[in-house]
């Protein structure tokens, strides 16, 4: 397949409502296929891993690409000069090394992301009033967030919908009178953001005492941990205080994980118990394994994520994440970031050696 | 049945908490129950062996106190005596490590305690080890005896069986009482050995106490870093951060962090005949305990220009560490070890393919690898439990240049040279930080007496009160027999 056939078969494979396990399959190694021939570095990777499209049967064997090798190593199919857009990883202290994922076109991922959005956080409303905690694309145009964000605000967004943070933080001023104005209307409300920045939020309103009461139908999404931004919090605690502070159901505060070297989100149906069931639509598939031997852990004991996605056609479709989880029936639970634990010996680890090293 | 572990006297056990420990580690899950004691019931434990410490232990001669423990190092050398079986029995299955490698293991490391060892470890430190007992002449003149501490509190960290054992008796050498907190990863061996040590002498039993807790639950800690004398703390740089800033000014405060070791290989080392000997010996050094130790090689130097050149040693390296997992199976990792081997791996892989002059080799199921560079530029730790980076280098004279920024964990280096390189490599070495050279093959066995991290360790732990050459000759004044 070329670039244009590839883009065509994902569309009409997202857009149909339900597939067979064997036709995500045959299109899973058609793409491995065209990555392979058109993606030299991942060719190189699949080989020394003894691996080819010939050798490979079903999606479960495609060779998975650390994430890491993201930021070694320019993974793409399409020519230089085709690249449309660019996301790249967050690093946590500005020096490092950030991975890059190119995109020819948006088209596929703006398709998949549409498509998941409505099925998860949008089944019953056509739009909804939101508020957006994040900056917005023109801010921020390397950030995938950034992009699914603007791509929420555009389809489903109602009128009046706003963004409550640039570059220089949070206008709360205003992001409070939106609030009340919500709290005195009967129209459900969205708020959207980072998850870091509900942190600080809640922390703010606790420290005041203030409560907004969100009309009936109101939801909340939040996506991307607490990455070391804000204080570590316990998910639990999170939510509950979340919910209290909106007065939205804990079956309605959405967690959404998605990763800048994805093209497809996965969501839970609400976070009334912590850790949650993510699932993703029919063109993502997911395994755990032990990151040691890249063996499938058993059902329900922990491992690393490995996801399988169809819509990340450009770059690499089977990515190895470093999240823990444990696979369950139709889902996984998300235990975050293998945290490179604690050595046990006395014998100087990576980590701390960095964090040493690095000052 | 639970077994319960950690060691005191004075309280009633069913008095005390008991916390659940489980370790499923691949050779059997096993559960033992650790004491959580009261605030309350921790400061009276620190009263008592303070006491104990005090009318007892400073009273004994030092040559007494090495037979005791002589006594039960013995004891504990026995195969057939119930406390050595449990901990045969029990170790593997707590750290995970080979039944075998653990066996071997406790032989060696306590037979570095018998007593004309710890009459070495004695006078190491002491030109005159009766200085623990009473006021000695001091060469400069006057007087001195020194005093250990009445209350040392330990903090261990980590797997590696029986460490808390050499900060033991370093205690017991100086005459301090003991309260040790035991890591979560092996709370066994100091539990065992005090046990053992009061069924010898139980008085002497009086003047220890392991104990426990959740790490990070600062409001034990802070019990005993207000009651210590002198506080020996292990960890990484963080918690020992932490309890340093914790600790009361007047009290010291001893630390021992994580630390980085390394291997040096001389062409004259790597002829055809001896090459095979030295990679085994440095498979031996990064399987034993996998890699946990301070002392544990995590890169080997290997010099160009001899008959086998420093990729063939890669490979002669990675054949023996498959060589071994006959020998001393590599453990099952939990999946944070895991996650760590596998980013390791896979950054190594990657630079493997995308640059020249590297190779990687590695078992299929993640038991081990070899990372082969052919220069050495900036260097790291390696992703531990059996995972080892070889550089090579034109000459090993170049090795302390690279490993110098990091002089503060710089540790133990594992040398195969001539006795001329030997000596040279020494002192360019020492000049860099680095505290002991030993022989591949021992890395991981320091020998009785070692410095650790370069420090005097018994020295360290004791004060000295002088009796100045004035007041001597001033006393003679108002002697009886003044003329």
């Amino acid at each position: 397949m070329n670039e244009k056939q590839v883009i065509d078969s994902l569309t009409k494979f997202i857009i149909r409502h339900k597939t067979r396990e064997d036709e995500f399959d045959t299109l899973a190694l058609q793409i491995f296929e065209y990555q392979f021939n058109n993606n030299l570095p991942y060719q190189r990777f699949c080989r020394q891993r003894e691996t080819t499209p010939k050798t490979v049967q079903s999606w479960k064997s495609i060779p998975a690409v650390p994430i890491n090798a993201y930021k070694s190593l320019t993974l793409s199919c399409c020519r230089p000069e085709d690249i449309k857009r660019t996301f790249m990883t967050s690093g946590t202290t500005g020096d490092e090394l950030r991975g890059k994922c190119h995109h020819p076109t948006l088209s596929v991922y703006d398709t998949s992301m549409i498509t998941a959005f409505k099925a998860r956080f949008m089944p019953d409303l056509k739009t909804i009033r939101m508020g957006i905690l994040f900056p917005t694309e023109n801010e921020m145009p390397n950030s995938s967030l950034a992009h699914y964000l603007a791509l929420a605000y555009s389809n489903f967004g109602s009128d009046g919908s706003q963004y409550f943070i640039t570059t220089e933080g949070v206008c709360l001023e205003k992001l409070f009178a939106e609030l009340e104005r919500a709290e005195k209307n009967s129209e459900p409300y969205a708020l959207l953001g980072a998850s870091y920045s509900f942190v600080h939020l809640i922390d703010q309103m606790e420290k005041s005492n203030q409560t907004i009461q969100l009309p009936k139908g109101s939801r909340i999404l939040d996506t991307g941990g607490f990455k070391g931004q804000s204080r570590e919090l316990d998910l639990d605690d999170f939510y509950e205080r979340l919910s209290e502070r909106f007065s939205v159901p804990r079956a309605s505060c959405v967690n959404m994980y998605g990763m800048t070297e994805l093209s497809t989100q996965f969501y839970d149906n609400g976070n009334q118990i912590c850790p949650s069931k993510k699932s993703g639509p029919h063109w993502i598939r997911s395994q755990v394994i032990n990151p040691a031997t890249g063996i499938p852990t058993p059902k329900g004991e922990r491992g690393i994520l490995v996801h399988c996605d169809l819509a990340h056609f450009n770059c690499v479709a089977t990515i190895q994440t470093e999240d823990i989880g444990i696979e369950i029936d139709n889902g996984f639970l998300l235990l975050g970031r293998a945290k490179g634990a604690e050595a046990k010996g006395c014998s100087m680890a990576v980590a701390e050696f960095l964090k040493i090293a690095q000052g | 049945m639970t077994l319960n572990l950690g060691y005191f006297q004075g309280i009633e056990s069913s008095t005390t908490e008991w916390k659940t420990l489980s370790f499923d580690r691949g050779r059997g899950a096993i559960e033992v129950a650790v004491p959580v004691l009261s605030e309350t019931q921790l400061k009276s434990l620190c009263t008592r062996v303070k006491n104990m410490s005090q009318t007892y232990l400073k009273t004994i001669p030092v040559s007494d106190l090495v037979n005791i423990i002589d006594t039960t190092i013995s004891s504990f050398l026995d195969r057939t005596n119930p406390y050595r079986q449990q901990a045969e029995d029990l170790l593997p299955r707590i750290t995970g490590y080979d039944p075998e490698m653990i066996r071997l293991g406790l032989t060696s490391y306590l037979k570095t305690f018998r007593k004309v060892e710890l009459n070495r470890f004695l006078s190491e430190d002491f030109s005159n080890p009766k200085i623990l007992d009473e006021f000695q002449p001091l060469p400069k003149g006057g007087l001195g005896r020194a005093y250990g501490p009445d209350l040392l509190f330990h903090i261990w960290a980590g797997n590696v069986p029986g460490l808390p054992i050499w900060s033991l008796v370093s205690g017991l050498l100086v005459k301090a009482g003991n309260i040790g907190k035991v890591s979560s990863a092996e709370p066994l061996m100091a539990s065992l050995f005090s046990k053992l040590l009061a069924e010898i002498d139980p008085k002497l039993g009086e003047c220890i106490a392991i104990v426990w807790w959740e790490g990070g639950q600062n409001k034990w800690e802070e019990v005993l870093l207000k009651q210590a004398d002198l506080v020996l703390a292990y960890g990484n740089n963080d918690t020992l951060r932490q309890i340093r800033n914790r600790t009361p000014i007047t009290t010291r405060c001893l630390t021992y962090g994580h630390k980085i070791s390394f291997g040096m290989i001389s062409r004259s080392a790597l002829d055809t005949g001896k090459s095979w000997t030295t990679a085994h010996q440095a498979a031996y050094d990064i399987v034993r305990y996998d890699q946990q130790g301070c002392y544990s090689p995590q890169i080997f130097f290997v010099e160009e220009g001899g008959a086998v050149s420093p990729e063939q040693f890669a490979q002669f390296l990675a054949r023996e560490l498959e060589n071994f997992e006959n020998k001393f199976p590599s453990r099952s990792l939990t999946i944070e070890e895991a996650s760590i081997v596998a980013s390791w791996r896979q950054s190594e892989e990657l630079k493997a393919f995308s640059e020249e002059k590297r190779a990687f080799l590695a078992d299929p199921n993640g038991r081990w690898s070899v990372s082969y560079s052919e220069t050495a530029g900036e260097i790291y730790p390696s992703g531990l439990n059996r995972t080892i980076q070889v550089f090579a280098v034109g000459s090993l004279r170049e090795v302390p240049s690279i490993v110098k920024p990091y002089k503060a964990f710089l540790q133990t280096v594992g040398i195969a040279a001539s006795p001329e390189e030997l000596i040279q490599l020494a002192s360019q070495l020492g000049a860099i930080g680095v505290t002991r050279i030993s022989a591949l093959e021992h890395m991981t066995t320091p020998e009785a007496g070692w410095h650790h991290d370069g420090r005097f360790n018994l020295l360290d732990l004791v004060t000295v009160t002088e009796v100045e050459r004035t007041a001597e000759t001033a006393a003679e004044a108002f002697s009886d027999y003044v003329d």
